[in-house]
């Protein structure tokens, strides 16, 4: 099992807000709502559509391109287009930092 | 691993490309050509996901400032030869590394028929007016985006080749560019082939290490006089840290016939346009394409067959096959001009997929003006299936051998289109090598 890796600090991404963040070998999205934070891949499984560029509505996140939902808390589909979940990244506090667990 | 937010910085500045114009001896012509690309390079940003072609593949790890104009360095290894010519009796090869030619040598036979095989500094000293008239001129549109643009204003590697009227060259010429870790590619290859000729070439890349970083930002361009027959055979075969980039045009004229053969194995991240113009009547373009992705691999090709003359034929066939988490894209589309009647166009793309997590998306298309035409297309996606693997295994195969089997015999169709042995041989091998074992 892979290591967690700071991602962000926990002051850089307002509540509620996302932000998008490169790692080596992929691109996530980091969302920060009601004091937890949760994190996707930044790619909506129906057209590869840019999750982070989506509408945040509680813990939905709304592709931009043609409205596929997700469940920001475990990737899973809240509504179509897209009928297969996105990868999501256990994350957690420590400190003032954020940390994501990458496993491929 | 590291963490950072995503930015878009370039690389390649007016600073290096001043020092790349200083370095080389070209004449006004081409500083010319580099000039105005370098203007469409600076003038434009890396394309959005946002635009249609550019919205299946995630270019945002891409950083241009990552890499930068290849200097000329010695291969501090032995260099690989190449799996196109095992077996192959060539007549003039060329190979080179990191974007600059290293060896360059062609038959005195075939010299002596006029035939032309070289570097672009090469020609450029002995038919400089062959470059001049043909260089990014007819085929490939220096201003087409950012990476035509970055190739045209920076080339420096790639190989010529010119066939005279009426000479077949029986011997097949081979070409091999290979990258080193962290290497760049910006090579350039033109093929010019005059009436009544006939001659085939094999061009193939690899990398020295198969994880390590490097960008290919290339084009090839294949210029077809009437009644001249070429074969030409692509190997795309980078390592799997490579960012390519790649405009390939070919223009075909009147009774003139090309055979294309692409194999697409290697490289992170690829986009490709492949272009066919079929420019004068009776023309007819055969193009064979395979693919297969491992890893996070992601390929992406748009092909146009584009049929801008009456009673012209063409056929392409891709075939892919995926697995781990790779991915590919295929657009492909026949447009037939308005004055293109008695148009026979075909394309057709077939997906294996191996594993759950791979993905294939194919864009067929058709635009047609002419009204007395026969276009047709298509495209499947499918899992191997388990009877077959089962049936195979009740006759002693293992599981992994019955996958093997069905994967070859998937690309049976594309393979039975090759012409030269060594080709078929070069990707059935690579790609039996590949596949795996899964349930």
């Amino acid at each position: 099992m892979s290591d967690f890796i700071k991602i962000a600090e926990v002051d850089a991404i307002p509540d509620p807000g996302k932000q998008v963040f490169e790692l080596d070998d992929r691109i996530v999205v980091l969302f920060h709502v009601a004091g937890q934070f949760y994190c996707l891949d930044d790619i909506c499984t129906h057209d590869d559509g840019p999750l982070g560029e989506g509408a945040l509505e509680g813990t939905t996140i709304a592709c931009p391109r043609h409205g596929a939902k997700f469940d920001i808390r475990d990737g899973s589909v809240v509504s179509m287009p897209a009928t297969i979940a996105t990868q999501s990244y256990e994350t957690k506090v420590e400190g003032q930092n954020v940390l994501i667990r990458v496993e491929d | 691993m590291s963490a950072s937010t995503v930015t878009e910085v370039e690389g390649f500045s007016p600073a290096a490309f001043d020092r790349l114009i200083e370095s080389r001896n070209e004449p006004a012509w081409l500083q010319e050509l580099r000039q105005s690309a370098f203007d469409t390079f600076q003038s434009m940003s890396l394309p959005s996901r946002k635009e249609e072609e550019w919205m299946r593949t995630d270019i945002r790890m891409f950083h241009l400032d990552k890499f930068a104009v290849p200097e000329q360095v010695k291969p501090e290894v032995e260099l690989p030869l190449g799996v196109l010519r095992q077996g192959v009796d060539v007549g003039g090869s060329i190979v080179s590394y990191n974007g600059h030619t290293v060896e360059s040598n062609l038959s005195e036979e075939l010299r002596q028929q006029g035939v032309i095989f070289g570097s672009i500094a090469e020609v450029l000293e002995q038919r400089p007016e062959l470059l001049e008239k043909y260089l990014l001129t007819k085929a490939v549109d220096p201003h087409f985006d950012k990476f035509s643009s970055l190739h045209a204003a920076f080339f420096t590697g790639g190989q010529v080749l010119y066939v005279p009227k009426n000479t077949v060259v029986k011997q097949p010429l081979h070409a091999l560019s290979v990258l080193g870790p962290g290497g760049v590619d910006l090579g350039h290859t033109l093929v010019i082939v005059e009436e009544g000729a006939e001659v085939t070439m094999l061009n193939e890349t690899a990398s020295l290490d198969n994880k390590a970083p490097g960008m290919h930002c290339g084009a090839i361009e294949l210029i077809q006089h009437p009644n001249s027959h070429l074969r030409y055979i692509n190997l795309q075969n980078w390592g799997q840290g490579v960012w390519h980039f790649a405009h390939q045009k070919a223009i075909v004229e009147r009774d003139s016939t090309l055979y294309w053969t692409i194999g697409a194995l290697g490289s992170r991240l690829s986009k490709v346009n492949q272009h066919v113009a079929l420019v004068g009547e009776g023309a007819y373009c055969e193009v064979n394409g395979v693919m297969f992705t491992e890893g996070k691999q992601h390929l992406s090709y748009h092909t146009l067959q584009h049929h801008e003359a009456p009673s012209c034929r063409s056929n392409f066939l891709y075939k892919t096959a995926l697995q781990d988490h790779s991915r590919t894209v295929w657009r492909g589309m026949i447009k037939v001009d308005n004055a293109a009647q008695k148009t026979d166009g075909y394309q057709r793309n077939d997906n294996l997929i191996l594993t759950e997590h791979a993905r294939a998306d194919s864009i067929p298309g058709l635009e047609i003006e002419a009204d007395d035409v026969r276009c047709t297309h298509g495209a499947t996606t499918g899992k191997i299936d388990e009877e077959q693997i089962f049936y195979a295994q009740t006759r002693g195969f293992t599981r992994k051998e019955a996958m093997r089997a069905i994967v070859i015999g998937f690309f049976q169709q594309v393979f039975d289109r090759i012409p030269l042995e060594s080709v078929r041989d070069a990707l059935g091998n690579a790609i039996a090598s590949r596949v795996r074992e899964y349930e």
